[in-house]
C-alpha cells in the first residue's frame, strides 16, 4: 500500500474531480461524448506508456510529437495511395521504429544527452515534413476510417486495443526480465552494467520501441478522421510527459509505472471538458495542466526531502 | 618539440586554436557563401539581397531577442541546468506589458519596469522550486513552459492582441539610432554584462564549478542554491528585456508571442560550444552561435533556389536542428575515436 501511495494519491485526485464532475455537472457522464474523448486519448496512451519507459531508464523524448506527425502524414499517404491496412499499420510502426533508432543512436551510440538530441529531431522532423509537405491535408479513401467498420465499434476497438496495451506493458514491466531491466538501467547504469546487462544497449532498444509505439499511436490516429493533418502530433510530447511526471514516474529515473501514467493522463485529459462542463473558459487548460505538473513534482520533491531526513 | 610548445603555448594561441575561433570561421564562410550566392542586382542595378547592408541591420535586428535568450541561457547551461520555459515567459510578459499599458493605464516606462519585475518574478519561481526543493530544473522549467504560456492565453482569452503603441516605443523597435538598429543599443550592453559575469568576475567561476559538480562547490563553501537563483532570475528578466524589443519590433502584443524560441536560444547555446553536461561554455561562442542561425536563416530566405521552392523558413529550421545534432556529434567524436582507439590499440600503446 504505501509502496503505491504516489500512485492512488494521482487517482484519488482523480476520482475528487469526477465526483465534483457527478455533482456540478452531470452532463459529463453521457456515454457517447465519453466513448469519443477515450478514444481521443487512445493513441495518446499509447505515446505515454513508451514515454513512461523511457523516463523510468532516465532518458527523455521530446521528438515524439513530430515523430507522431511524420508517422500519421506517411501511413496515410500509403493509405492514399490505396495499400492495404494490414501493410500501412506495420509500415508506420516501422517508420516509427526507424525514427526512435536514429534517437537511440545518438544517445546510446555516442553517450548524447536525450533531451538535446531529440530538441533536435524533434526540429528536424517537424520542419522536413513541413518542407516538404507545406502543410498539406492528405485525404484517406472510405474504407480506411474506422477500418472500414461503424463508428461505436472502430471506437470501443481502439480503446479496447490502447489498453490491452497498457495491461500487457504494465505486467511486463513488473514481470518481465525485460521490464526490470528498464529499471535497473534507469535505477543506475554503472551498477546495472556491473551486474552483467548492457546498458547502452538496452537504452537503444527502448528508444526504438517508443518510435515504434508512437507510429502503432499515428496509425490508431488516422482512422479516426477522414482527413489526415501535418500538425496533429504537435504539442503531444509535453502531454505525455505530463501525464507521465503527474502519474509519478519520477525523471531522475527508475521510479513509477504504468499504472501512475495512466491516472495522470486520465486527470490530465479530463481537464478541457470538465471547464466546458463546470463553465470555466478552455483558455485556461494550458496553465492549469502546468500547474499540476508543478503541484506533482513539488509533492514529489517535498516527499523524497523527508526521505532524506 | 611538440609537446613543449604545447605546454607554453601562449594565450592568443590557446585563442586560435579554440572552438570559438573556428566557428568564428564557419560563420565568415557561412557569410561569404550567402554574400556570393544571395546577392543580385535588379532590373535598375540595384544590389539586392543578401549583399546589402540593410540586410546586415536586418539580420542584428531580428537576432536581438533571441540572442538576449541564448546569452541568458548560458550561464544556465553552465550551471547543468536548463530552462525551457524563456520562450513562453516571453509571451507572457508581452501580453503583460500590452495589458499594464493599454488596460493599466500606465506609462511606458512604468509599463517596462513592471514588467521586469515580472519577469524576476517568474524566474524566481523556477529558481525557488529547484534550489529549495532541489528539483530537476528540466520539469520545473517544463512545468513553467505550459504555465506562463497557458497564463498568457487566460488573460487575452487567446484573441486580444495589444496594438496601437505610442511612435516613442516602437522607435526601439524599429528605428535606428546612431548608425545600428535601436535594440541592439539594448541587447548589446545586456550581453556584454552577462559576458563579465560570466568570464571577468567570481560568479562565473562559481558557475563552472557548480556545473562540474554541484556537491564538490558545496563542500568548496560556494553558496550554491544562490548562485543557481541568480543565473535563472538573470534568465527572467532577461526574457522580460527581450519580450519589449519583441513587441517594439512587430508593434504589437500576442499570447503566442516567442513560441519555440526556447528551442532556437539551446541551440545557438550548444552550437557556440557551451556542453549541456554544464562545467563549460562562454558567452561569445553563444553569441557567434546566434549569428550564424541567424546569417544562416537570412541567408537562406536569399537564395534563389530556396525562393522558388518557398520554403526558407522550413529549411532555416532543418538545418538548424541538423547544425545541432552536428555540433553535438562533432563535440563527442574526439572521446569517441580516442575510446575506440583505446579499444583496438591497447596492446601496442601500453
Amino acid at each position: 500500500m504505501r509502496h503505491y501511495f504516489r500512485e492512488l494519491s494521482v487517482a484519488a485526485v482523480l476520482l475528487v474531480l469526477l465526483a465534483a464532475l457527478a455533482i456540478f455537472a452531470p452532463a459529463f457522464y453521457q456515454p457517447q461524448p465519453l466513448l469519443s474523448l477515450a478514444t481521443r486519448e487512445a493513441p495518446t496512451l499509447i505515446v505515454a506508456c513508451g514515454m513512461a519507459l523511457v523516463i523510468i531508464a532516465r532518458q527523455i523524448d521530446i521528438s515524439v510529437g513530430s515523430q507522431f506527425s511524420v508517422c500519421s502524414v506517411s501511413a496515410a499517404l500509403l493509405a492514399a495511395m490505396h495499400w492495404p491496412l494490414a501493410l500501412v499499420l506495420p509500415a508506420s510502426v516501422a517508420i516509427g521504429a526507424v525514427l526512435g533508432a536514429i534517437n537511440g543512436a545518438l544517445i546510446a551510440g555516442l553517450g548524447l544527452p536525450s533531451i538535446v538530441v531529440t530538441l533536435a529531431t524533434m526540429v528536424t522532423l517537424r520542419q522536413g515534413l513541413n518542407m516538404l509537405r507545406q502543410g498539406e491535408w492528405v485525404s484517406l479513401p472510405d474504407n480506411v476510417q474506422w477500418f472500414g467498420l461503424s463508428q461505436t465499434v472502430g471506437q470501443w476497438l481502439l480503446v479496447a486495443a490502447a489498453l490491452a496495451l497498457l495491461v500487457a506493458l504494465g505486467l511486463a514491466m513488473r514481470h518481465l526480465a525485460g521490464g526490470r531491466f528498464v529499471y535497473a538501467v534507469g535505477s543506475d547504469a554503472e551498477a546495472a552494467r556491473l551486474a552483467g546487462i548492457r546498458p547502452r544497449l538496452g537504452t537503444f532498444f527502448i528508444f526504438v520501441f517508443m518510435g515504434a509505439l508512437t507510429g502503432l499511436a499515428a496509425m490508431m490516429n488516422i482512422i479516426q478522421s477522414p482527413q489526415v493533418q501535418p500538425l496533429s502530433g504537435v504539442g503531444l510530447e509535453l502531454k505525455v510527459i505530463a501525464a507521465v511526471v503527474v502519474g509519478g514516474v519520477a525523471i531522475s529515473g527508475g521510479r513509477g509505472n504504468l499504472w501512475g501514467a495512466f491516472a495522470g493522463l486520465l486527470l490530465l485529459a479530463c481537464i478541457a471538458p470538465a471547464l466546458t462542463h463546470l463553465r470555466i473558459e478552455a483558455y485556461w487548460e494550458k496553465a492549469i495542466q502546468g500547474a499540476i505538473i508543478l503541484l506533482a513534482v513539488v509533492a514529489d520533491g517535498l516527499r523524497s526531502r523527508k526521505g532524506d531526513a | 618539440m611538440a609537446a613543449t610548445e604545447q605546454a607554453r603555448r601562449p594565450a592568443w594561441k590557446t585563442l586560435l586554436f579554440s572552438y570559438e575561433a573556428l566557428l568564428l570561421l564557419v560563420l565568415v564562410a557561412e557569410w561569404l557563401f550567402f554574400y556570393f550566392a544571395g546577392t543580385t542586382m535588379n532590373r535598375r542595378g540595384v544590389v539586392v539581397g543578401f549583399g546589402t547592408l540593410d540586410r546586415q541591420f536586418d539580420i542584428l535586428r531580428h537576432s536581438c531577442e533571441i540572442g538576449l535568450l541564448a546569452v541568458a541561457l548560458t550561464p544556465v547551461i553552465i550551471t547543468g541546468g536548463i530552462d525551457l520555459s524563456v520562450g513562453s515567459l516571453l509571451g507572457l510578459c508581452a501580453i503583460l506589458f500590452g495589458k499594464f499599458w493599454h488596460d493599466g493605464g500606465l506609462t511606458i516606462p512604468t509599463a517596462i519596469a513592471l514588467t521586469l519585475v515580472i519577469g524576476a518574478a517568474a524566474g524566481g519561481l523556477n529558481a525557488a522550486l529547484i534550489t529549495a526543493l532541489r528539483l530537476p530544473p528540466l520539469i520545473v522549467t517544463l512545468g513553467t513552459y505550459s504555465l506562463f504560456r497557458g497564463l498568457a492565453e487566460a488573460i487575452t482569452h487567446g484573441a486580444i492582441t495589444y496594438t496601437n503603441f505610442p511612435s516613442a516605443f516602437l522607435f526601439l523597435g524599429q528605428e535606428r539610432w546612431l548608425g545600428l538598429p535601436a535594440q541592439a543599443w539594448v541587447s548589446l550592453p545586456i550581453g556584454v554584462a552577462i559576458w563579465m559575469l560570466v568570464h571577468r568576475m567570481t560568479f562565473g567561476r562559481s558557475f563552472r564549478a557548480i556545473g562540474f559538480s554541484p556537491d564538490g562547490a558545496r563542500y568548496a563553501g560556494l553558496p550554491v542554491n544562490r548562485r543557481l537563483a541568480l543565473v535563472y532570475v538573470i534568465a527572467g528578466v532577461v526574457s522580460a528585456v527581450a519580450a519589449i524589443i519583441y513587441t517594439a519590433r512587430l508593434g504589437q502584443a500576442k499570447a503566442d508571442a516567442g513560441t519555440g524560441y526556447e528551442l532556437f536560444a539551446i541551440t545557438a547555446v550548444v552550437l557556440g560550444g557551451t556542453s549541456i553536461f554544464g562545467g563549460t561554455g562562454t558567452v561569445h561562442g553563444t553569441m557567434i552561435g546566434v549569428a550564424a542561425i541567424a546569417v544562416l536563416k537570412n541567408g537562406l530566405a536569399c537564395l534563389p533556389v530556396v525562393m522558388r521552392m518557398n520554403a526558407a523558413e522550413e529549411m532555416s529550421g532543418l538545418l538548424t536542428g541538423a547544425l545541432l545534432l552536428v555540433a553535438l556529434t562533432a563535440g563527442v567524436l574526439p572521446k569517441i575515436i580516442s575510446e575506440l582507439r583505446a579499444r583496438f590499440h591497447l596492446g601496442a600503446k601500453t
